[in-house]
């Protein structure tokens, strides 16, 4: 039989927790006020506890984690090796694109300011995904930037106090971004492609003219619409090619065409510089990519297929969208696309996504001094 | 200075105390600690053996205290362990009711079931107030890893939160 006093002291437990979830999830200023109070007091006790379990933690992951440390460690020796070469190129790459965004007046992610922090504890729990780094307000973090590490999207801030700062992994189940994803770069699309006309106007006079198609240009297979019409205007340097549209049953990826331009005064041989057109380039779709939980792929929902996208496969690079309402800033790498799960009707297909970054070894992490405008207290 | 005295040597100031130690090892000792990638709940190890070692009664506020403590270093819904470490503490001390005289071993059965049920009860409730994906077969998992643990310290843990919530008769007649 239940008495009185227990029956009362249920109800006044359960109305308790009613009253600190409608708090919380009002996102009164009382419950993060509450934490800050609480986690001054508790920081001391915590450091002394993490001084005394250290050296039992150290043999917990010797004994258990000792042989897959070494192979993973010779895994990655064998990796780095890989990566040097393809990483002084990428630079390269991400260099030329900045300088063409910022010549352009565009936003880059060279623009905006960040933060490098380090991960000092994760969640004890077994149900959310989030990491806790040094720096907080005092180095201008605030709830809602985007963290990254050296190989792309992390999470975002979800809490800070003046020292210390909460990251919810972008696999946890709350967490939400809009990407962009493009198509597949596959050769058995058919497409048409406009032309390409390389023109090179040597130092002699005598000039050429040669037909080339986007793509792996020397091994795939062209078929050229006849006729090609050309007319000498003068005798000694200039030759005009007029060409129809070529059209090409295998395209593969996109090589921007190449055009040679008239040597410099006084220079000694021809410049080569790459105009892409508007008309070639792969079109990319934006999604919603939504964490999944511990073990599980973030997804990307919203994807539409259509015959301006193209198919969609694994494989292809993810990247944040951007925009004035996004958590983040456009053009930020998150991944590839690991599995196309093809859905009836008109929900579209689900992209899953394997992330860049390895968020299940994390130790220093940049936040970018980005504060989305949804994130901004009125 | 007798209040004084007497707030101190109040059952839940010690758990209070014994919260806050338990709570700095969850954060870092038993954070590192995974078997099969699972986190030991030992806070949730105190609240279960709080209504065994104590009644159904001071299980529930022991457990509502230490959930509360919990949800302070989280970040998933605030009251949401609090509830359901409250409901833990209660269960344990009502299964232990099933005995007349519990032996070791039903303490043990009584701390593992009611963690096993309140790490299956969590993403449920916090499909209730609006946290989606949680819930997923990977819970059945953690729910029998959870209670596996925490029954096998189920009678340390008991012996503790008796020291801390049960006042013995010595301590009684000092404070009169």
């Amino acid at each position: 039989m239940y008495s009185f006093t227990r029956r009362r002291l249920i109800v006044v437990l359960l109305l308790t927790s009613v009253l600190l979830l409608t708090l919380d999830r009002s996102e009164s200023g009382l419950v993060g006020g509450v934490k800050d109070a609480f986690g001054v007091v508790f920081r001391p006790v915590e450091r002394f506890a993490n001084v005394v379990s250290r050296p039992l933690s150290n043999v917990w992951r010797g004994v258990l984690d000792y042989s897959d440390m070494r192979k993973e460690n010779l895994a990655l020796k064998d990796l780095l090796v890989k990566q040097e070469g393809a990483a002084i190129a990428a630079t390269a790459s991400v260099r030329e694109a900045q300088e063409l965004l910022a010549l352009n007046g565009l936003p880059t992610l060279a623009g905006i300011d960040s933060v490098t922090a380090q991960v000092v504890g994760q969640s004890p729990s077994n149900f959310t995904q989030t990491f806790e780094l040094n720096r907080g307000k005092s180095s201008g973090i605030r709830v809602g930037m985007t963290v990254t590490n050296g190989a792309g999207l992390v999470g975002k801030i979800t809490g800070v106090t003046l020292e210390r700062s909460v990251v919810m992994l972008a696999t946890d189940p709350e967490y939400a971004m809009s990407v962009k994803v493009g198509a597949c770069t596959r050769a058995n699309t058919t497409t048409t492609s406009p032309p390409q006309t390389t023109t090179t106007l040597a130092t002699d006079g005598s000039s050429t003219a040669d037909t080339m198609v986007p793509g792996d240009g020397s091994t795939a297979p062209v078929t050229t619409v006849a006729p090609t019409t050309t007319t000498t205007t003068s005798t000694t340097s200039t030759t005009t090619t007029v060409l129809q549209r070529a059209t090409t049953t295998t395209i593969k990826g996109f090589t921007p065409f190449a055009t040679t331009l008239p040597p410099i005064p006084g220079g000694g041989g021809a410049t080569q510089i790459t105009v892409p057109e508007s008309g070639v380039l792969l079109p990319r779709e934006t999604g919603a990519m939504e964490g999944q939980g511990i073990d599980r792929l973030p997804v990307i929902r919203f994807i539409q297929s259509s015959s301006r996208l193209g198919e969609l496969c694994a494989g292809v690079p993810v990247v944040t969208a951007g925009g004035s309402q996004s958590l983040a800033p456009a053009d930020l790498v998150v991944g590839t696309v690991s599995r196309v799960v093809t859905r009836t009707g008109t929900s579209g297909p689900l992209l899953e996504v394997e992330l860049a970054a390895n968020l299940g070894s994390l130790n220093f992490v940049r936040v970018l001094l980005y504060q989305p405008a949804t994130e901004i207290p009125q | 200075m007798k209040r004084f005295f007497a707030i101190i040597e109040s059952p839940f100031t010690r758990a209070f105390l014994v919260g806050m130690i338990v709570l700095s090892f969850q954060t870092t000792l038993f954070n590192t600690l995974r078997p099969f990638s699972v986190v030991m709940q030992i806070l949730l190890l105190c609240s279960a053996a709080s209504g065994v070692a104590a009644g159904s009664e001071s299980g529930a506020i022991a457990g509502f205290m230490f959930g509360f403590m919990y949800d302070m270093v989280l970040t998933s819904p605030f009251g949401l362990s609090a509830l359901v470490f409250g409901f833990a503490g209660y269960m344990a001390g009502g299964v232990n009711t099933f005995a007349y005289s519990p032996r070791w071993w039903f303490k043990m059965l009584s701390v593992g079931i009611s963690s096993a049920a309140a790490v299956l009860i969590y993403p449920a409730a916090s499909l209730v107030v609006g946290v989606d994906g949680l819930l997923q077969t990977r819970v059945l998992g953690v729910a029998l890893t959870v209670g596996l643990f925490n029954a096998v310290l189920a009678l340390p843990a008991v012996a503790l939160m008796r020291w801390a919530l049960v006042k013995s008769k010595k301590q009684m007649l000092w404070a009169e």
